[in-house]
């Protein structure tokens, strides 16, 4: 059997619905009746799926949530003598399997960038495994980028099928969804009917087209020598970013910020030991105990960000990019800082620009 | 007539010797949006702009950024103010946090700005905008195609749509003629109305599902002008903890809650936490709601008059409203 099969628009439903008795299926959704935004929610039969634009919020929380529990603990009181107390610790948590339907390839390429950091070193995260191992993504070829797109930029592209299991092209009234890989193609017979061979050849020439197309006009990819000699240049971090208000949507809308914080949530004898995500942009993210803050300053910690993304990132495993270049982080910020800009400056100072 | 952006520019470049820094608004990432600038040289007053995409509250930047009670020496502050910015200017020195006197203040009387959002949605496949103004009670954009033109009810930020003060409050300045407010008192808190037809599970029903979305970002906080408490706000702090790290309902609720609380009688309704939340949560009701509760038990609004005292920042052993 052909691994190319095609789903009507009218059939997209049913079949997530099929696919849904398999395993967590999570869809693009509204975010409510005459809001623009998009995040991504398990199908449940009411659900309305909208593939025409990028979520608000990528879907890296399927794999990263943004709460987790690590273990759950309870004290116990010795009877027999009070001043000693047992711990209980459960640290076991069932993961079920889970299909992102209609990510987009930032979405998917963002967790090169969490495989680098809970995986490939020198611990793995058994969390971020469990889940990892255990969510596909059918991801979208995205024709639909708009003016703070920039995946090109950043050495991917709107073609780019890496990491992805299944592979879907919008063609007609429909889609030919293909699968990559094994786990992708376990699931192709649940999903639909074989495509013809004219669907498939357009689907084909769509691909090859959104392929060629270069998003973002920058290339982003060798910025960490100019960022560390830009570090110090104060005047420049000023300019270009004094207008941050050090909130934390773009940590937390992108794809691969990765940052979390674990506390102990308790009441009276018992708690939860939790990983919540964190962001570089808030104050008490680097507020050490003594209470001193390395980085007081909101420009501070936005340049951090750049740094990390383009430079330590990159140093530390072998010139790989943090950015995806979804641009939520610009789309997102309420004061509309854009990212690409601040790093394609680096080079040279704005003013050279004119 | 002369443009508007022309007119802001002139203006601050009179003055601009006495000025430590501009803040204002210039042309953002894209034809559909603005962004905060802060000019401190004269050169670069040309970046200026005015147009209702200008939609951020600079008075932000004051408490938080700039620290603006302390002078470094005579300069002022250049700033730009729409009426509802102006509201923020005015309640910031009604609680002394700054001085009339530091301030070097252009109003500008204001029609609305534009929900990019809204805007959106009705016309997702708008590119390559040269130009976003205002006519009469339309939004004119024009691409390198045609013009567009959308009804102002469509495609205005929420807070637009309730504004009884679209002239500014105080002002050095002031940048073309004053605009009688679309809205009279009477219905100033319409929308909130809507919300109250609701039977109280119901109500509970709607808040619980806007809030659910919240992913406590804190941008609502950072944008709100008149939240001052800077690093220390009690949704982060570990000791006491009020708040845990959950993301729960609860915790959002909490959180929201205790913004909303902190802002009763001060709140200024800029609505920027309203316009910039990601989750596109409508948060400016609930601090509109208590404004309306101070309203009708007190008679005071916030940000209308430097010389009032706010009523919860004093005490009158004779209060009537309470």
């Amino acid at each position: 059997m052909s691994e190319k099969i095609f789903i009507a628009q009218g059939e997209l439903t049913a079949m997530l619905e099929r696919l849904s008795k398999e395993m967590d299926v999570w869809v693009p959704v509204e975010m409510g009746d005459e809001k623009w935004g998009i995040r991504f929610l398990p199908y449940h039969e009411d659900t309305i799926v909208v593939l025409d634009r990028q979520s608000t919020i990528s879907p890296k929380n399927v794999v990263f949530p943004q709460v987790e529990t690590l273990l759950r603990f309870r004290y116990q009181k010795d009877d027999n003598d009070p001043s000693k107390q047992r711990i209980d610790l459960k640290d076991r948590q069932d993961v079920s399997s889970a299909l992102v339907f209609g990510a987009r390839p930032c979405d998917v390429r963002g967790f090169h960038t969490f495989d680098q950091v809970f995986l490939n070193g020198r611990y793995k995260d058994p969390y971020y495994e469990q889940r990892r191992e255990k969510t596909l993504f059918a991801t979208l070829l995205c024709d639909t980028k708009d003016s703070a797109c920039f995946c090109s930029s950043v050495g991917s592209g709107p073609g780019d099928r890496e990491g992805s299991d299944l592979w879907i092209v919008p063609v007609d009234d429909g889609y030919v969804i293909q699968a990559l890989n094994d786990k992708g193609r376990k699931l192709i017979p649940i999903m639909g009917k074989q495509a013809t061979t004219e669907q498939i050849e357009k689907a084909q020439r769509i691909q090859e087209q959104v392929t060629a197309k270069r998003i973002g006009e920058y290339d982003l990819t060798r910025s960490a020598r100019d960022f560390t000699d830009r570090f110090e240049d104060m005047d420049y971090w000023r300019d270009m970013v004094s207008k941050c208000i050090s909130c934390g949507i773009c940590t937390f809308v992108c794809p691969t910020c990765y940052c979390f914080n674990i506390t102990d949530e308790s009441r009276d004898l018992e708690g939860e030991r939790i990983r919540s995500w964190d962001s570089c942009m808030f104050y008490h993210y680097t507020l050490e105990a003594s209470g001193h803050n390395p980085r007081p300053e909101k420009f501070e910690r936005y340049r951090n960000r750049v740094g990390h993304k383009f430079s330590y990132f990159p140093d530390t495993y072998s010139g790989m990019i943090s950015c995806c270049g979804c641009g939520r982080c610009i789309r997102s910020c309420p004061v509309s800082i854009d990212i690409r800009r601040v790093v394609h400056h680096l080079k040279e100072a704005v003013d050279a620009e004119v | 007539m002369e443009d508007k952006t022309k007119t802001l520019q002139r203006e601050f470049l009179k003055v601009f010797e006495k000025l430590e820094v501009v803040l204002g608004w210039e042309p953002g990432y894209d034809s559909l949006h603005a962004t905060p600038s802060f000019i401190r040289q004269a050169k670069d007053l040309n970046k200026l702009v005015w147009n209702p995409l200008c939609s951020q509250n600079l008075c932000t930047y004051l408490v938080k950024t700039l620290n603006a009670s302390v002078r470094k020496d005579d300069k002022k502050i250049g700033i730009c103010v729409k009426g509802c910015d102006s509201r923020s200017l005015v309640a910031l020195i009604q609680e002394k946090f700054i001085t009339r006197e530091t301030f070097y203040i252009v109003g500008i009387p204001c029609e609305g700005t534009v929900d990019w959002r809204r805007l959106m949605r009705i016309e997702p496949s708008l590119k390559d905008v040269q130009k976003v103004d205002i006519q009469g009670n339309e939004l004119e954009v024009e691409t390198a195609q045609k013009t567009y033109r959308f009804p102002l009810q469509q495609v205005l930020e929420q807070r637009c749509l309730h504004c009884r003060y679209p002239n500014p409050i105080i002002y050095d300045c002031l940048i073309g003629e004053p605009i009688t407010p679309h809205i009279g008192d009477d219905q100033a808190y319409g929308d909130i109305e809507k919300i109250e037809q609701y039977s109280l599970p119901d109500r509970l029903k709607f808040w619980e599902k806007e809030l659910d979305r919240c992913i406590r970002c804190y941008a609502c906080r950072n944008a709100c002008p008149l939240c001052v408490c800077r690093d220390s706000c009690i949704a982060e702090t570990r000791t006491p903890k009020w708040l845990s790290q959950r993301c729960d309902l609860k915790e959002k609720f909490f959180y929201h809650m205790i913004h909303a609380i902190h802002l009763a009688g001060r709140c200024t309704e800029c609505g920027e936490c309203e316009r910039v939340c990601p989750m596109e949560i409508p948060v400016t009701l609930i601090k509109k709601k208590l404004n309306q509760i101070v309203k009708d038990l007190l008679d005071y609004e916030a940000g209308i008059d430097p010389q009032k005292q706010p009523p919860l920042l004093t005490f009158d052993p004779g209060e009537k409203g309470i």
